[in-house]
């Protein structure tokens, strides 16, 4: 809803401003879609004034038509796949995170979500030399977890504090503090956080669900709407501005217990690809393996239904099980 | 047929010659006719008639030259065989006719349109169409990547039952040629709000004024601003709807004068409970104004792999386990004197798009 203002475009003066909200004529789409001829009998403004108004509005606030060829060709030159790091991962992804699409990561507690997410922040600043956005909405991203999974890529401590530098972290624990920071980054935001060093090619939301689930429920639908709003911001950022958007998400179970991705069915239509990760169940010393399964429940690319299993000390190469303990409980939150 | 097109163009153009200015609102077409006629200079009339003209886009019903005429109700392709597999016999959507595609989420809603668009976008000789597309991005779920690698497929399959087996590398650069060709057939808009969907759709007009060969509309999704128009719009349902409601009546214009066809993918929102084949979760719930429009209705669902199935793809070495999906069509097409009919079908997504089993 776009409010018709003095000054919007050449001709709409004050005058004619009165006289149109005389006509119950308020906003944009109420000019576009009323009968030109009929308002300008009904405000005495001549119509070709109107008829130029209209159209002058109608150039500002519609999405512009573009030719499947120029976004193709736009597409090539701007698309990245920006590898987490691991390869099993890749490959459910084939290749990597795809710069301008919303990949999810969805899992219980302690199946490693937060863990992949930094694996993935870490390898993009260092290797790809690229710059992350890292939005933690549960408070359990600690630096000192980064820089060990750094020691184990380089000795050379400048090189350390580079890619640690790279990775911008933003702290907040509500979806309008999300939204707020979400719509900063698309206004601007995201040029400014590249300046020293990569432009910003991907942005975590770990996690995402934390500031949504807690909305939801019951028979309003404002969390619906501000959950909307979140996916809408997302998209538009990661198609604007050419980043990878990486987003993490609960479970919970359907009905036949079956384990899915929490959030609902409205936000399963959000994430282009998504993962469900787990824990693999292994002998005795449950607790201390690092192995997680990874499954493909969508893509666009791949055949659904994929399972690879991967270890989580991937990262930290391989420094030693008490990686895996620095998990947050997510699923309570 | 260009001379056609040339005659009824200046014939209408003397009937309809639209008024230059209208301070005052009573003012009659005829005394334009002769204001028009006697002012100005050759280049001066030339410069007003092609303002007028791009006015005239917009207000079709009150004037429009004959090509536009012409573009508006001859010349647009038949959709009805667009997809012969999808649809009841001989029911496939007519000229101004809506199809709405319905699932939840991974159930290839997005995927058969691609298949559509490709199948619209290509070349005859690839077993195409040949006709422009315009593709509403609400969701921005468009993957060009894999809408190329689609067509890429069908494109080499058409050439290699055209030439034989033998591809020679240096097609290259006419394969890249097709391909361009295709691509520019296509117009994507991507919308970020109800409100700039229904701007865009009236922007869309003078879009579909004067591309003739545009035939197809397809819109994903229609339902992507449903929760956001429900928060925005207070307490009232028919504040909630307007947006939307908007749109569908400005859709239900634009079909009856360009006579194009419509898919529209809408998401299911509500999680099935009691099993898949509950009604309650697939009631639509969109405005009634659209419910209107709708006059095929696609049901989407995913098929529960089969353990047999399964088993047999293995044993041909088939390391992906291909899902099949089900569509349910159900049409109350008006044209095919009112009578109602329904089909399922199924498909699996492969790497060349959709393919009907």
């Amino acid at each position: 809803m776009v409010i018709l203002r003095e000054g919007m475009c050449p001709g709409l003066d004050e005058d004619l401003l009165r006289s149109l909200r005389a006509a119950d004529i308020r906003t944009v789409e109420d000019l576009v879609s009323s009968d030109s001829e009929e308002l300008a009998q009904k405000c005495s403004v001549s119509y070709k004034a109107l008829f130029a108004i209209r159209r002058v509005l109608l150039a500002q606030h519609t999405a512009f038509p573009v030719s499947g060829a120029d976004l193709y060709e736009e597409l090539l030159s701007s698309t990245a796949i920006l590898s987490t790091g691991n390869p099993s991962l890749d490959k459910l992804l084939d290749s990597g995170l795809f710069t301008g699409e919303i990949t999810e990561l969805s899992g219980g507690p302690g199946s490693g979500k937060s863990q992949v997410c930094f694996g993935a922040a870490v390898h993009i600043s260092h290797h790809l030399k690229q710059s992350v956005i890292y939005i933690d909405t549960t408070g359990g991203l600690t630096a000192s977890r980064l820089l060990q999974m750094l020691r184990s890529e380089t000795t050379n401590t400048d090189e350390q504090m580079e890619a640690l530098q790279r990775i911008r972290i933003v702290r907040l624990f509500d979806v309008y503090a999300l939204l707020d920071c979400l719509y900063g980054l698309c206004g601007g935001g995201l040029q400014q956080a590249s300046v020293g060093g990569g432009s910003v090619k991907a942005v975590i939301v770990d996690s995402v669900s934390a500031v949504i689930a807690p909305l939801l429920g019951g028979k309003q639908s404002e969390g619906m709407s501000l959950m909307t709003q979140v996916a809408g911001v997302l998209k538009t950022m990661a198609k604007d501005f050419s980043v990878a958007a990486l987003v993490t998400n609960h479970v919970t179970r359907s009905g036949s217990g079956d384990v899915q991705p929490g959030l609902g069915v409205s936000w399963s239509h959000v994430p282009r690809t998504r993962i469900l990760l787990e824990r693999v169940e292994t002998a005795p010393s449950v607790s201390r393996s690092s192995l997680r399964s990874a499954t493909l429940i969508k893509s666009s690319r791949q055949p659904c239904c994929i399972k690879e299993e991967f270890d989580l000390r991937w990262w930290s190469g391989a420094a030693g099980g008490a990686s895996g303990k620095r998990k947050l409980d997510q699923a309570g939150s | 047929m260009f001379q056609i097109v040339c005659l009824i163009s200046k014939t209408v153009w003397i009937h309809f010659v639209p008024i230059p200015d209208r301070t005052e609102p009573d003012k009659r077409p005829g005394t334009a006719l002769l204001r028009a006629a006697g002012t100005g200079s050759e280049s001066d009339r030339a410069r007003r008639a092609a303002e007028e003209e791009e006015e005239d886009e917009a207000r079709v019903e009150m004037s429009e030259s004959g090509t536009q005429l012409f573009a508006r109700l001859e010349a647009r392709r038949c959709l009805k065989d667009i997809e012969p597999r999808l649809f009841p016999d001989d029911g496939g959507p007519d000229h101004g006719e809506v199809v709405e595609v319905y699932g939840p989420e991974g159930t290839g809603k997005t995927e058969l349109l691609y298949h559509l668009l490709s199948r619209c976008v290509l070349p005859e000789a690839a077993g195409g169409l040949e006709v422009d597309v315009v593709f509403v991005d609400t969701d921005y779920s468009l993957d060009m990547l894999r809408l190329v690698s689609i067509l890429d497929t069908r494109l080499n399959k058409g050439r290699t039952t055209l030439k034989g087996l033998s591809t020679s590398p240096s097609s290259a650069g006419s394969d890249e040629a097709a391909l361009h060709l295709c691509l520019s057939r296509l117009l994507v808009v991507h919308c970020s709000s109800s409100s700039q969907l229904l701007l865009t759709l009236h922007f869309l007009e003078t879009t579909l004024s004067s591309r003739s060969s545009l035939a197809l509309l397809l819109i994903d999704s229609m339902s992507a601003f449903y929760w956001s128009d429900r928060g925005e719009g207070g307490a009232s349902i028919s504040k909630q709807e307007e947006k939307l409601s908007k749109s569908s009546e400005l859709l239900g214009r634009l079909l009856r004068d360009y006579r194009i066809t419509i898919f529209a993918t809408c998401h299911a929102i509500r999680r099935s409970n009691s099993g898949p084949s509950s009604s309650e979760t697939d009631r639509p719930f969109l405005c009634r104004p659209w419910q209107r429009l709708v006059t095929h209705r696609l049901l989407c669902s995913r098929q529960e792999a089969d353990p047999d199935q399964a088993g047999s793809d293995r044993g041909d070495g088939e390391q992906r386990r291909r899902r099949v999906f089900r569509v349910h069509c159900t049409s109350s097409s008006l044209s095919s004197t009112g009578t109602k009919g329904s089909r399922t079908s199924s498909f699996r997504v492969t790497d060349g798009g959709v393919e009907f089993i």
